[in-house]
């Protein structure tokens, strides 16, 4: 193992595993206003009028006419307002908000206030919604053709459900109106300087005159890009209302019901078939977008540049749309669209294989792209695509070939056993030019006098280890003891702007902008004096250009892969599944710390499981999401996977420091098709899976099914 | 801020649920979770006579404040209760949950009640006036009812010694831990010369208390597996027909597909 990658403690172990860390609820509450937000109890509806009760003195009601700015909050696009305009579009958004001293005060207000609606029609079923949000669309080769010319022609439709992030520490946000008029939101976050553009633009001010500090965060998933923004505004407008300090910390019913989730999809796939090959692919991807745009546009494009896989296609249609329906917006979850769109190819072309007689896995890679090959977007795999590799390290791990013959002869008795393989990537970093066009990253080194060196970035630690990781890299390059080099939470009054903590973007582009202003920082350094280094992202020379336009050009500079394999045992009598083993191998390039890279792909692949498995979440007819608790809404625990293998394969990424490219997001991605593929496989009777979560009540669906 | 008597002996929590208006607190661990405002509570986990476990002729004797980790380590406690009780939520909870404390939540997905229920136990409340000794089922009526006064506390669990030896018990949750039962089901089994002299059977998590049919299970008594073999399907056509299951987050149809396949293979496993 390569000396940055051998594990250290974690530098905010300590103060984590002790309880000493400050998170946002545990500021002392003197002279603090609790806020409480007044929500929506219908999916849509003209909002007639709010009758408020006699407020006690020092409380106070917030609503659309106290925001001294502009009412939207600013995420891509700026159609999600801070306070609901004069509709509401599903049930839980924000009309107002009760802030005062007494928490049991704000309830008693809450409770009070009459909203009159005009009931309105809303739009639930993604199948019947018809505002669209975002359409893309894209393609190479002859489509037209290559169906013309098929053997055979194979259409299936692939279904997917919410997943909340489950993040330990609910959303929080806090502000406090400071002595010069500046306003200073804190709280749990991913991106403070996404919250510091929309707090600026909800206030009307100036970038000085509010500042954003990142509190320690427990957790974030993605749950935590988007909406701290809006959350954040809303304590802003109340703290300038009431000239103190306003916190809102949700309960976790609130935070399940009303924050986002993964986006639900509905994928149809058409594919041609020659001479036993897939020839070309005519895909049609709908995310359902909830109420507002908020990440859906990005989330979307994610997911249609990889709707083919790891696959070379040589024609190819994909056909993306986010959708509106009147329900809580989606938003970003570890993945951020793609694991729905390889859970529906990962499927298909099991489905295909089977339907033409040949193993899943051999099938697979007939298909496999290769180094020079090129993207769906007519970009390049311009590196080594190592999963014919990875696939012989996790075969060997899990048996898997000779088990997935095994299991394919009839089982009886009440148990039954399958084994399934998924293949997938994920592309390292934003989207597209992002990077070089909106992103534009900055990071400084500060020296001091005494030696110390202070990493100054806007990438918040959420668990992923960022203030142990970067620190590692700055103490390589200056040959320093890593307790001489530190990395505090970010606050933009005093950091530049590096980008947001998203698209497993933060080690691979900051970390590396941080070795480079390491190495100035050595040719330069002088001791015993105070220095400051600064480093500004470049895109790497050989990126083909990305038009977002036309879908084409390089999406991503590089990939990280995923080959996972699921073993499980099925109970016919009750639904449920055991999982006998899961194994996966993951290359994310070098590890930066080896402890924290495992720790990652062990929790991500985990809650893959957990979204193919028994995350299931859904709304009623009204529009409300029912099961908004922890005990019926159920993420894995380490009991349900005991058998969980995760191993690192290292294909080196030139421009990523020291090798390492993104490893956040990868391993949840390809989890459901290989449990679902494993279910389908213990079914046996030919069935067929085309949607996640397949939950016990499934399997024993399908089980009746074949008794018929 | 939490508002209550902490007793040291049983009289004195009598004395105390007597003359107010107490809400008993075994090992909090629905009640902390819970957190319901003004509520006064009686703690009862410094009582150590609550806490006994002992054997007499008939029963083995489950004291309220007995623990689920107290029942595991003890060799006196039935197989069949450890399997139910081991599978509670996680340890710490089982650190500190209670048979009263299960029982007094009045949940029909009371793990260790079930088993109560197919074991034929007893109960022994006590109060001020005295002590009176129920039936499980004569006890447990429905959803947070219980036929408890307000005197009264629940002293004893009182299981059978034996007749507990051939059971089967399953527990369908959302997961292997922490998990809340969203089907269980527990049966029992006795021949004697070859015929059937005990079959018990019990669903839990289903309805708004424990489901037995007693009148469907005397049908079998006397017979020998063979003969109530040659009765099954009928058998279980009666249950389908009588188990009228509560909606929940997770169908009805499903928990009753998983309820009779249970006890289709409960009977299988028994010849039947």
């Amino acid at each position: 193992m390569e000396k940055i990658s051998q594990s250290v403690v974690k530098k905010d172990h300590e103060p984590k595993m002790s309880g000493r860390s400050v998170y946002v609820g545990d500021y002392p509450g003197d002279g603090v206003l609790t806020g409480k937000l007044l929500r929506s109890t219908l999916a849509r509806a003209r909002v007639l009028d709010v009758e408020l009760p006699v407020l006690p003195e020092g409380y106070f009601y917030v609503d659309k006419s106290d925001v001294p700015g502009d009412n939207n909050v600013n995420i891509v696009l700026d159609d999600t307002p801070v306070f609901a305009r004069d509709t509401v579009e599903y049930i839980g958004e924000p009309i107002g908000m009760v802030a005062g001293p007494d928490v049991a005060v704000v309830n008693r207000i809450l409770s009070e206030i009459k909203v009159s609606y005009e009931e309105l029609e809303p739009v639930l079923d993604l199948r019947k919604a018809d505002t669209v949000f975002f359409n893309y669309e894209y393609e190479k080769g002859d489509l037209k053709k290559a169906l013309a010319e098929a053997d055979k022609v194979y259409e299936e439709e692939f279904t997917t459900g919410y997943q909340d992030q489950t993040y330990l520490e609910p959303q929080g946000m806090m502000a406090e109106p400071e002595k010069n008029g500046h306003m200073y939101v804190h709280g749990s976050m991913q991106c403070a300087y996404y919250v510091h553009g929309a707090v600026m633009r909800v206030l009307g001010c100036r970038p000085d005159e509010v500042h954003i500090f990142q509190d320690v965060t427990g957790g974030g998933f993605g749950g935590k890009e988007d909406f701290p923004s809006i959350l954040g505004c809303q304590v802003a407008v109340a703290a300038k209302k009431a000239n103190a300090p306003v916190r809102c910390v949700f309960g976790r019913r609130e935070d399940l019901e009303f924050t986002p989730k993964r986006h639900p999809s509905l994928c149809t796939y058409k594919v041609a078939v020659k001479d036993g090959k897939v020839t070309a692919m005519d895909i049609d991807v709908k995310f359902n977008g909830g109420a507002y745009t908020t990440l859906s546009a990005v989330v979307l494009q994610r997911g249609i540049i990889c709707a083919n896989g790891v696959y070379r296609i040589e024609n190819l249609h994909v056909h993306g749309q986010a959708l509106k329906t009147n329900t809580t917006p989606s938003g970003a979850y570890r993945g951020f669209g793609a694991p729905q769109t390889f859970f529906a190819v990962e499927m298909m072309m099991d489905h295909i294989a089977r339907d033409l007689g040949v193993d899943s896995l051999k099938f697979k890679e007939a298909h496999l792209a290769r180094q020079g090959d090129a993207t769906s977007t007519s970009g390049k795999y311009h590196f080594p695509v190592p999963l014919p590799e990875m696939i012989e390290e996790v075969d060997r791990a899990a048996d898997f070939r000779r088990k997935h013959l095994e299991y394919q002869k009839p089982q009886t008795g009440r148990y039954h056993k399958g084994i399934g393989m998924s293949l997938w990537f994920h592309g390292a970093g934003f989207t597209g030019s992002g990077e070089r066009d909106f992103i534009k990253a900055v990071c400084k080194l500060h020296k001091f006098p005494d030696g110390t060196v202070e990493i100054l970035a806007s990438n918040g630690e959420i668990g992923q280890g960022l203030r142990t990781t970067f620190p590692k890299i700055v103490a390589h390059e200056l040959n320093l003891p890593l307790d001489k080099v530190y990395y505090n939470h970010p606050d933009t009054a005093r950091v530049p702007d590096s980008g947001p903590t998203v698209a497993s973007r933060s080690l691979m582009i900051v970390g590396e902008l941080l070795r480079r202003a390491a190495i100035k920082l050595r040719s330069q350094w002088k001791d015993g004096e105070d220095q400051v280094v600064e480093e500004h992202f470049k895109e790497p020379d050989f990126m083909i250009p990305f038009y977002l336009d036309k879908f084409q050009g390089d999406a991503y500079p590089t990939y990280a892969w995923g080959v996972g394999a699921i073993e499980v045992e099925i109970d016919t009598c009750t639904g449920t599944s055991k999982i006998l083993g899961a194994y996966g191998s993951f290359d994310v390039g070098t590890p930066i710390d080896y402890n924290i890279v495992i720790g990652q792909m062990e929790g991500g692949f985990l809650q893959g499981i957990g979204y193919a498995s028994i995350e299931q979440m859904n709304y009623d007819g009204r529009g409300r999401i029912r099961n908004n608790s922890f005990s019926d809404y159920l993420i894995p625990t380490t009991k349900d996977v005991p058998n969980l293998k995760c191993m690192l394969h290292v294909e080196k990424y030139p421009d990523g420091p020291y090798g390492a490219k993104g490893a956040g997001e990868l391993p949840l991605v390809g989890a459901p098709g290989a449990y679902v593929e494993a279910v389908e496989q213990a079914l046996g009777h030919g069935a067929k899976l085309n949607h996640a979560p397949f939950t016990a009540e499934d399997t024993l669906n399908e089980i009746r099914k074949e008794g018929k | 801020m939490v508002n209550g008597y902490t007793a040291a002996t049983l009289e004195e929590a009598l004395n105390i649920r007597a003359e107010h208006e107490v809400v008993p607190y075994a090992g909090g661990t629905d009640l902390m979770v819970e957190n319901r405002p003004g509520v006064t509570y009686l703690f009862l986990n410094k009582i150590s006579e609550l806490k006994r476990i002992s054997v007499d002729e008939k029963y083995v004797r489950i004291g309220s404040g007995a623990t689920f980790t107290q029942a595991l380590e003890d060799n006196r406690v039935p197989q069949l209760m450890k399997d139910a009780v081991a599978l509670i939520a996680a340890p710490a909870i089982r650190n500190a949950g209670t048979f009263g404390g299960n029982l007094g939540n009045g949940s029909a997905k009371a793990d260790s009640v079930l088993i109560e229920f197919v074991a034929d136990a007893k109960l022994r409340l006590v109060s001020l006036r005295g002590e009176r000794i129920v039936d499980v089922d004569r006890f447990y009526l429905g959803r947070k009812k219980l036929d408890l006064r307000d005197d009264e506390l629940i002293a004893e669990i009182l299981l059978p010694k034996t007749g507990l030896e051939q059971y089967d018990y399953q527990k369908v949750g959302g997961r292997n831990a922490l998990a809340i039962s969203r089907v269980s089901f527990a049966g029992v089994f006795s021949t004697q010369d070859g015929k059937i002299t005990n079959i018990a059977t019990a669903f839990g998590a289903v309805a708004d208390t424990v489901l037995r049919f007693k009148d469907l299970e005397d049908t079998l008594l006397g017979k020998t597996p063979e003969e109530a073999k040659a009765l099954k399907a009928q058998y279980l056509k009666s249950y389908a027909d009588r188990m009228v299951l509560t909606r929940g987050r997770v169908s009805a149809e499903y928990r009753k597909t998983v309820c009779m396949n249970l006890l289709s293979e409960f009977l299988t496993r028994f010849g039947i």
